[in-house]
Protein backbone atom coordinates (compact mmCIF):
# COMPACT_ATOMS: atom_id res chain seq x y z
CA UNK A 1 0.00 0.00 0.00
CA UNK A 2 2.86 2.47 1.00
CA UNK A 3 4.58 1.15 -1.83
CA UNK A 4 1.51 1.59 -4.15
CA UNK A 5 1.33 5.37 -2.63
CA UNK A 6 4.65 6.48 -3.20
CA UNK A 7 4.32 4.54 -6.73
CA UNK A 8 1.54 7.24 -7.34
CA UNK A 9 3.06 10.06 -6.07
CA UNK A 10 6.01 10.39 -8.38
CA UNK A 11 3.98 9.37 -11.34
CA UNK A 12 2.54 12.90 -10.63
CA UNK A 13 5.30 15.75 -11.48
CA UNK A 14 4.05 18.00 -8.68
CA UNK A 15 3.18 15.24 -6.12
CA UNK A 16 6.69 15.30 -4.25
CA UNK A 17 7.54 11.64 -3.63
CA UNK A 18 10.77 10.67 -2.32
CA UNK A 19 12.65 12.08 -5.53
CA UNK A 20 10.40 15.46 -6.18
CA UNK A 21 12.48 16.89 -8.69
CA UNK A 22 14.17 13.64 -10.20
CA UNK A 23 17.57 15.23 -10.19
CA UNK A 24 20.92 14.01 -7.81
CA UNK A 25 22.11 16.11 -4.93
CA UNK A 26 24.76 17.71 -6.65
CA UNK A 27 22.55 19.09 -9.69
CA UNK A 28 20.34 20.46 -6.98
CA UNK A 29 22.67 22.13 -4.90
CA UNK A 30 24.21 23.42 -7.73
CA UNK A 31 21.08 24.96 -8.85
CA UNK A 32 20.84 26.32 -5.95
CA UNK A 33 23.85 27.97 -5.68
CA UNK A 34 22.54 29.82 -8.86
CA UNK A 35 19.40 30.64 -8.02
CA UNK A 36 21.33 32.68 -5.38
CA UNK A 37 24.44 34.12 -7.56
CA UNK A 38 21.55 35.13 -10.42
CA UNK A 39 20.73 37.43 -7.15
CA UNK A 40 23.93 38.90 -6.09
CA UNK A 41 24.32 39.56 -10.14
CA UNK A 42 20.99 41.17 -10.45
CA UNK A 43 21.65 43.11 -7.30
CA UNK A 44 24.63 44.81 -8.49
CA UNK A 45 23.07 45.56 -12.20
CA UNK A 46 20.22 46.76 -10.87
CA UNK A 47 22.64 49.35 -8.09
CA UNK A 48 24.42 50.03 -11.75
CA UNK A 49 21.25 51.22 -13.30
CA UNK A 50 20.38 53.38 -10.58
CA UNK A 51 23.70 54.96 -9.82
CA UNK A 52 23.43 55.59 -13.67
CA UNK A 53 19.76 56.70 -13.90
CA UNK A 54 19.99 58.81 -11.16
CA UNK A 55 23.52 60.46 -11.70
CA UNK A 56 23.85 64.17 -13.21
CA UNK A 57 26.34 62.70 -16.33
CA UNK A 58 27.84 59.01 -16.70
CA UNK A 59 30.70 58.40 -18.76
CA UNK A 60 30.39 56.71 -21.99
CA UNK A 61 34.27 56.12 -22.39
CA UNK A 62 34.46 52.94 -25.21
CA UNK A 63 34.91 53.42 -28.61
CA UNK A 64 34.13 51.00 -31.21
CA UNK A 65 37.49 50.12 -31.43
CA UNK A 66 39.14 49.16 -29.67
CA UNK A 67 36.92 48.64 -26.87
CA UNK A 68 33.70 47.80 -28.17
CA UNK A 69 35.40 45.09 -30.88
CA UNK A 70 37.24 43.87 -27.49
CA UNK A 71 34.42 43.15 -25.45
CA UNK A 72 32.32 41.57 -28.38
CA UNK A 73 35.36 39.20 -29.37
CA UNK A 74 34.95 38.40 -25.39
CA UNK A 75 31.60 37.59 -25.63
CA UNK A 76 32.31 34.98 -28.80
CA UNK A 77 35.26 33.79 -26.71
CA UNK A 78 32.68 32.81 -23.68
CA UNK A 79 30.03 31.86 -25.94
CA UNK A 80 32.33 29.36 -27.95
CA UNK A 81 33.46 28.30 -24.26
CA UNK A 82 29.86 26.85 -23.66
CA UNK A 83 29.75 25.10 -26.95
CA UNK A 84 32.65 22.62 -25.62
CA UNK A 85 31.55 22.63 -22.58
CA UNK A 86 28.12 21.05 -24.04
CA UNK A 87 29.88 19.34 -25.81
CA UNK A 88 32.23 17.94 -22.72
CA UNK A 89 29.06 16.81 -20.70
CA UNK A 90 27.70 15.24 -24.07
CA UNK A 91 30.52 13.06 -24.64
CA UNK A 92 30.71 12.40 -20.52
CA UNK A 93 27.34 11.15 -20.34
CA UNK A 94 28.33 8.73 -23.24
CA UNK A 95 31.03 6.86 -21.02
CA UNK A 96 33.57 8.51 -23.50
CA UNK A 97 35.66 10.29 -20.38
CA UNK A 98 39.10 10.90 -22.30
CA UNK A 99 36.97 12.82 -25.03
CA UNK A 100 35.03 15.04 -22.00
CA UNK A 101 38.32 15.50 -20.78
CA UNK A 102 39.51 17.19 -24.23
CA UNK A 103 36.61 19.27 -24.63
CA UNK A 104 36.52 20.58 -20.66
CA UNK A 105 40.27 21.34 -21.65
CA UNK A 106 39.31 23.63 -24.71
CA UNK A 107 36.77 25.49 -22.41
CA UNK A 108 39.63 26.31 -20.33
CA UNK A 109 41.76 27.53 -22.52
CA UNK A 110 38.80 29.87 -24.04
CA UNK A 111 38.03 31.14 -20.74
CA UNK A 112 41.51 31.78 -19.48
CA UNK A 113 41.47 33.55 -23.17
CA UNK A 114 38.63 35.61 -21.84
CA UNK A 115 40.13 36.47 -18.47
CA UNK A 116 43.50 37.99 -20.45
CA UNK A 117 41.32 40.07 -22.64
CA UNK A 118 39.38 41.06 -20.24
CA UNK A 119 42.65 42.32 -18.02
CA UNK A 120 43.98 44.03 -21.62
CA UNK A 121 41.06 45.97 -21.48
CA UNK A 122 41.33 46.85 -17.31
CA UNK A 123 45.25 48.08 -17.91
CA UNK A 124 44.45 49.78 -21.12
CA UNK A 125 41.37 51.86 -18.64
CA UNK A 126 44.08 51.94 -15.41
CA UNK A 127 46.12 53.40 -17.95
CA UNK A 128 43.66 56.34 -18.73
CA UNK A 129 43.61 56.88 -14.68
CA UNK A 130 40.35 55.26 -14.31
CA UNK A 131 40.68 53.87 -10.44
CA UNK A 132 37.22 52.41 -8.37
CA UNK A 133 36.40 55.83 -6.55
CA UNK A 134 38.65 58.36 -9.10
CA UNK A 135 37.39 59.13 -12.71
CA UNK A 136 40.84 60.44 -14.91
CA UNK A 137 40.75 64.36 -14.52
CA UNK A 138 40.57 64.42 -18.45
CA UNK A 139 37.03 63.25 -18.37
CA UNK A 140 35.54 65.62 -15.74
CA UNK A 141 36.54 68.57 -18.60
CA UNK A 142 33.87 70.36 -20.46
CA UNK A 143 35.35 68.81 -23.95
CA UNK A 144 33.92 64.98 -21.89
CA UNK A 145 31.95 64.45 -19.28
CA UNK A 146 31.38 67.51 -16.75
CA UNK A 147 30.44 66.81 -13.18
CA UNK A 148 30.23 62.99 -14.45
CA UNK A 149 29.78 60.10 -11.51
CA UNK A 150 32.60 58.46 -9.81
CA UNK A 151 30.60 55.33 -9.62
CA UNK A 152 31.20 54.61 -12.72
CA UNK A 153 34.44 53.17 -11.77
CA UNK A 154 33.17 51.35 -8.89
CA UNK A 155 30.43 49.46 -10.88
CA UNK A 156 32.59 48.80 -13.37
CA UNK A 157 35.49 47.22 -12.04
CA UNK A 158 33.24 45.58 -9.27
CA UNK A 159 30.59 43.60 -11.83
CA UNK A 160 33.02 43.10 -14.18
CA UNK A 161 35.92 42.11 -11.25
CA UNK A 162 32.91 39.71 -9.71
CA UNK A 163 32.14 37.95 -12.92
CA UNK A 164 36.08 37.54 -13.51
CA UNK A 165 36.81 35.82 -10.82
CA UNK A 166 33.63 33.65 -11.37
CA UNK A 167 35.42 32.83 -14.73
CA UNK A 168 39.06 32.00 -12.91
CA UNK A 169 36.72 29.98 -10.26
CA UNK A 170 35.09 28.32 -12.99
CA UNK A 171 38.51 27.34 -14.79
CA UNK A 172 39.88 26.02 -11.48
CA UNK A 173 36.74 24.03 -11.29
CA UNK A 174 36.70 22.45 -14.73
CA UNK A 175 40.65 21.52 -14.02
CA UNK A 176 39.87 19.69 -11.20
CA UNK A 177 37.16 17.89 -12.87
CA UNK A 178 39.17 17.67 -15.50
CA UNK A 179 41.97 15.90 -13.19
CA UNK A 180 39.79 13.48 -11.43
CA UNK A 181 37.37 13.04 -14.46
CA UNK A 182 38.12 8.89 -14.34
CA UNK A 183 36.36 8.92 -10.52
CA UNK A 184 33.41 11.59 -11.11
CA UNK A 185 30.12 10.75 -12.43
CA UNK A 186 28.06 13.87 -12.80
CA UNK A 187 30.91 16.28 -12.00
CA UNK A 188 31.16 17.43 -15.57
CA UNK A 189 27.25 17.82 -15.99
CA UNK A 190 27.46 19.91 -12.61
CA UNK A 191 30.52 22.28 -13.87
CA UNK A 192 28.76 22.64 -16.73
CA UNK A 193 25.56 24.13 -15.15
CA UNK A 194 28.37 26.59 -13.23
CA UNK A 195 30.05 27.23 -16.71
CA UNK A 196 26.97 28.13 -18.54
CA UNK A 197 25.69 30.43 -15.88
CA UNK A 198 28.78 32.07 -15.73
CA UNK A 199 27.75 32.84 -19.75
CA UNK A 200 24.48 33.82 -19.18
CA UNK A 201 25.76 36.68 -16.66
CA UNK A 202 27.96 37.84 -18.98
CA UNK A 203 25.06 38.26 -21.56
CA UNK A 204 23.63 41.06 -18.65
CA UNK A 205 26.74 42.63 -18.20
CA UNK A 206 27.83 43.28 -21.79
CA UNK A 207 24.98 45.04 -22.94
CA UNK A 208 24.57 46.91 -20.16
CA UNK A 209 28.44 47.77 -19.13
CA UNK A 210 29.87 48.02 -22.78
CA UNK A 211 27.03 48.76 -25.59
CA UNK A 212 24.94 51.53 -23.61
CA UNK A 213 28.50 53.12 -22.97
CA UNK A 214 29.52 53.89 -26.45
CA UNK A 215 31.60 56.64 -26.96
CA UNK A 216 30.26 58.27 -30.26
CA UNK A 217 31.46 60.95 -30.30
CA UNK A 218 35.11 60.18 -30.38
CA UNK A 219 35.54 61.91 -26.54
CA UNK A 220 38.44 59.81 -25.32
CA UNK A 221 39.93 60.14 -28.70
CA UNK A 222 40.04 64.06 -28.38
CA UNK A 223 41.15 64.08 -24.92
CA UNK A 224 44.56 62.26 -26.53
CA UNK B 1 -4.73 8.45 5.80
CA UNK B 2 -5.02 9.59 2.03
CA UNK B 3 -8.33 11.34 3.09
CA UNK B 4 -6.54 13.41 5.43
CA UNK B 5 -3.97 14.13 2.90
CA UNK B 6 -6.51 14.77 0.16
CA UNK B 7 -8.03 17.34 2.91
CA UNK B 8 -4.59 18.97 3.30
CA UNK B 9 -4.23 19.65 -0.29
CA UNK B 10 -7.53 20.80 -1.11
CA UNK B 11 -7.35 23.02 2.32
CA UNK B 12 -3.36 24.55 1.13
CA UNK B 13 -5.01 25.00 -2.80
CA UNK B 14 -7.38 26.74 -1.43
CA UNK B 15 -5.10 29.33 0.33
CA UNK B 16 -2.85 29.13 -2.21
CA UNK B 17 -6.07 30.52 -4.55
CA UNK B 18 -6.85 33.21 -2.38
CA UNK B 19 -3.49 34.57 -2.01
CA UNK B 20 -3.56 34.42 -6.00
CA UNK B 21 -7.16 36.18 -5.69
CA UNK B 22 -5.95 38.86 -3.36
CA UNK B 23 -2.68 39.73 -5.63
CA UNK B 24 -5.22 40.27 -8.50
CA UNK B 25 -7.60 42.13 -6.29
CA UNK B 26 -4.46 44.57 -5.34
CA UNK B 27 -3.47 44.80 -8.82
CA UNK B 28 -7.04 45.83 -10.14
CA UNK B 29 -7.16 48.39 -6.98
CA UNK B 30 -4.09 50.20 -7.88
CA UNK B 31 -5.60 50.09 -11.84
CA UNK B 32 -9.06 51.27 -10.30
CA UNK B 33 -7.44 53.88 -7.74
CA UNK B 34 -7.43 57.70 -8.29
CA UNK B 35 -3.96 58.27 -8.45
CA UNK B 36 -2.94 55.21 -11.26
CA UNK B 37 -1.40 57.46 -13.90
CA UNK B 38 -0.11 54.34 -15.75
CA UNK B 39 3.45 55.95 -15.41
CA UNK B 40 6.51 53.83 -14.86
CA UNK B 41 5.86 53.35 -11.01
CA UNK B 42 1.83 51.75 -11.50
CA UNK B 43 2.55 49.56 -14.41
CA UNK B 44 5.24 48.53 -12.64
CA UNK B 45 3.27 47.46 -9.73
CA UNK B 46 0.72 46.20 -11.42
CA UNK B 47 3.01 43.52 -12.85
CA UNK B 48 4.17 42.71 -10.12
CA UNK B 49 1.15 41.98 -8.76
CA UNK B 50 0.09 39.90 -11.53
CA UNK B 51 3.02 37.87 -11.53
CA UNK B 52 2.50 37.43 -7.50
CA UNK B 53 -0.97 36.17 -8.27
CA UNK B 54 0.32 33.28 -11.25
CA UNK B 55 3.21 32.00 -8.39
CA UNK B 56 0.63 31.21 -6.36
CA UNK B 57 -1.57 29.70 -8.48
CA UNK B 58 1.05 27.58 -9.85
CA UNK B 59 0.24 24.31 -7.32
CA UNK B 60 -3.02 24.84 -7.58
CA UNK B 61 -3.06 24.69 -11.51
CA UNK B 62 -0.61 22.00 -11.30
CA UNK B 63 -3.10 20.14 -8.87
CA UNK B 64 -5.87 20.43 -11.65
CA UNK B 65 -4.02 19.37 -14.46
CA UNK B 66 -2.76 16.49 -12.54
CA UNK B 67 -6.34 15.34 -11.56
CA UNK B 68 -7.30 15.72 -14.88
CA UNK B 69 -9.63 18.81 -14.88
CA UNK B 70 -7.21 21.24 -16.96
CA UNK B 71 -5.44 20.38 -20.20
CA UNK B 72 -2.76 22.40 -21.30
CA UNK B 73 -3.70 23.90 -24.26
CA UNK B 74 -0.03 24.08 -25.92
CA UNK B 75 0.29 20.93 -25.51
CA UNK B 76 1.14 19.22 -29.09
CA UNK B 77 0.27 15.41 -30.13
CA UNK B 78 3.35 14.34 -30.97
CA UNK B 79 4.95 15.27 -27.53
CA UNK B 80 3.87 12.15 -26.13
CA UNK B 81 5.71 10.26 -28.99
CA UNK B 82 8.74 12.20 -28.93
CA UNK B 83 8.49 11.42 -24.60
CA UNK B 84 8.72 8.10 -25.64
CA UNK B 85 11.48 8.23 -28.27
CA UNK B 86 13.54 9.94 -25.60
CA UNK B 87 12.86 6.99 -22.73
CA UNK B 88 13.74 4.73 -25.42
CA UNK B 89 17.15 6.73 -26.42
CA UNK B 90 18.40 6.13 -22.88
CA UNK B 91 19.21 10.06 -22.44
CA UNK B 92 17.01 12.89 -22.78
CA UNK B 93 18.09 16.37 -23.61
CA UNK B 94 18.98 18.10 -27.21
CA UNK B 95 21.21 16.55 -29.80
CA UNK B 96 24.80 18.30 -30.10
CA UNK B 97 22.96 19.51 -33.89
CA UNK B 98 20.40 21.34 -31.76
CA UNK B 99 23.01 22.84 -29.59
CA UNK B 100 25.26 24.18 -32.55
CA UNK B 101 21.48 26.16 -33.73
CA UNK B 102 21.52 27.49 -30.34
CA UNK B 103 24.81 28.55 -30.00
CA UNK B 104 24.07 30.26 -33.38
CA UNK B 105 20.86 31.80 -32.53
CA UNK B 106 23.30 32.93 -29.54
CA UNK B 107 25.94 34.68 -31.96
CA UNK B 108 23.46 36.22 -34.63
CA UNK B 109 21.39 37.97 -31.09
CA UNK B 110 24.84 39.05 -29.83
CA UNK B 111 25.76 40.62 -33.56
CA UNK B 112 22.41 42.10 -33.61
CA UNK B 113 22.98 43.90 -30.70
CA UNK B 114 26.40 45.34 -31.40
CA UNK B 115 24.85 46.41 -34.70
CA UNK B 116 22.33 48.30 -32.93
CA UNK B 117 25.53 50.02 -31.11
CA UNK B 118 27.71 50.69 -33.55
CA UNK B 119 24.36 52.56 -35.78
CA UNK B 120 23.26 54.19 -32.59
CA UNK B 121 19.84 54.93 -31.93
CA UNK B 122 17.60 56.44 -29.19
CA UNK B 123 19.26 55.17 -25.81
CA UNK B 124 15.99 54.11 -24.33
CA UNK B 125 14.96 52.22 -27.33
CA UNK B 126 18.37 50.58 -27.37
CA UNK B 127 18.17 49.66 -23.63
CA UNK B 128 14.64 47.85 -24.44
CA UNK B 129 15.86 46.00 -27.29
CA UNK B 130 18.92 44.75 -25.52
CA UNK B 131 17.22 43.75 -22.12
CA UNK B 132 14.53 41.85 -24.41
CA UNK B 133 17.45 40.54 -26.58
CA UNK B 134 19.40 39.28 -23.12
CA UNK B 135 16.57 37.70 -21.81
CA UNK B 136 15.60 35.89 -24.81
CA UNK B 137 19.54 34.66 -24.70
CA UNK B 138 19.38 33.70 -21.31
CA UNK B 139 16.28 31.37 -21.75
CA UNK B 140 17.88 29.80 -24.67
CA UNK B 141 21.14 29.31 -22.53
CA UNK B 142 19.19 28.19 -19.28
CA UNK B 143 16.95 25.83 -21.70
CA UNK B 144 19.07 24.01 -23.92
CA UNK B 145 22.43 24.29 -22.76
CA UNK B 146 21.24 24.22 -18.86
CA UNK B 147 19.36 21.25 -19.85
CA UNK B 148 16.61 22.74 -17.67
CA UNK B 149 13.65 21.97 -20.61
CA UNK B 150 14.14 18.86 -20.12
CA UNK B 151 13.98 18.21 -16.54
CA UNK B 152 11.04 17.06 -14.38
CA UNK B 153 8.46 20.06 -14.62
CA UNK B 154 8.60 20.33 -10.69
CA UNK B 155 12.04 21.68 -11.03
CA UNK B 156 11.02 24.03 -13.55
CA UNK B 157 8.57 25.57 -11.89
CA UNK B 158 10.53 25.49 -8.34
CA UNK B 159 13.21 27.97 -10.35
CA UNK B 160 11.84 30.13 -12.77
CA UNK B 161 9.21 31.41 -11.63
CA UNK B 162 10.44 32.13 -8.13
CA UNK B 163 14.00 34.23 -9.85
CA UNK B 164 11.65 35.77 -12.21
CA UNK B 165 9.61 37.22 -8.91
CA UNK B 166 12.62 37.79 -6.94
CA UNK B 167 14.27 39.91 -9.75
CA UNK B 168 11.24 42.50 -10.30
CA UNK B 169 10.82 42.82 -6.47
CA UNK B 170 15.09 43.46 -6.73
CA UNK B 171 13.94 46.61 -9.18
CA UNK B 172 10.79 47.28 -7.42
CA UNK B 173 12.22 50.82 -6.67
CA UNK B 174 14.55 51.56 -9.45
CA UNK B 175 11.83 54.56 -10.80
CA UNK B 176 13.36 56.42 -8.01
CA UNK B 177 16.36 56.79 -9.66
CA UNK B 178 14.46 59.00 -12.51
CA UNK B 179 12.66 61.32 -9.20
CA UNK B 180 16.71 61.50 -7.08
CA UNK B 181 17.97 63.08 -10.76
CA UNK B 182 15.80 66.00 -10.18
CA UNK B 183 15.80 66.42 -6.41
CA UNK B 184 19.46 66.51 -6.10
CA UNK B 185 20.68 69.97 -8.37
CA UNK B 186 24.33 70.07 -8.72
CA UNK B 187 24.28 73.47 -9.32
CA UNK B 188 22.40 76.38 -7.05
CA UNK B 189 18.80 76.49 -8.10
CA UNK B 190 18.37 79.32 -10.46
CA UNK B 191 15.72 81.73 -9.21
CA UNK B 192 13.96 83.35 -11.96
CA UNK B 193 12.91 87.07 -11.35
CA UNK B 194 9.76 88.26 -11.52
CA UNK B 195 9.43 90.41 -14.92
CA UNK B 196 9.30 93.64 -15.23
CA UNK B 197 6.22 95.00 -16.55
CA UNK B 198 6.15 97.54 -19.51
Amino acid sequence: MAEARAESLAVNDWGGGVHPYRVGHRKLGMWLFIMSDTLTFAALLVAYSYARAASVNWPTPFPLYPSIAFSTTMTLVLLSSSLTMVFAVAASKQGKRGTARKWILATMVLGLTFIVLHLFEWKHLMDEGLAPFELPAKWLTEKAWPGASPLFGSTFFGITGLHMFHVLTGVIYLGVVAARIKKLNDDVEVAGLYWHFVDLVWMFVFPLIYLLSVDYHGVIKALE
Amino acid sequence: MVESKAKEIKFWNLVLLGLSALSILAAVLTVASDRFKAGTDDVFLVLVCLMLALLFAVPPLMWAHANGMLKNPFADESSVEGAALEAAHGEHGGSNRDNIIVWGALLALTALEVFLAYIQINVTLMLIILMGASIIKAALIVAYFMHLKFERLSLILTIVPTIVVLLCLFSILFPDSFRLHNMRPVEPPVVHQPEHEG
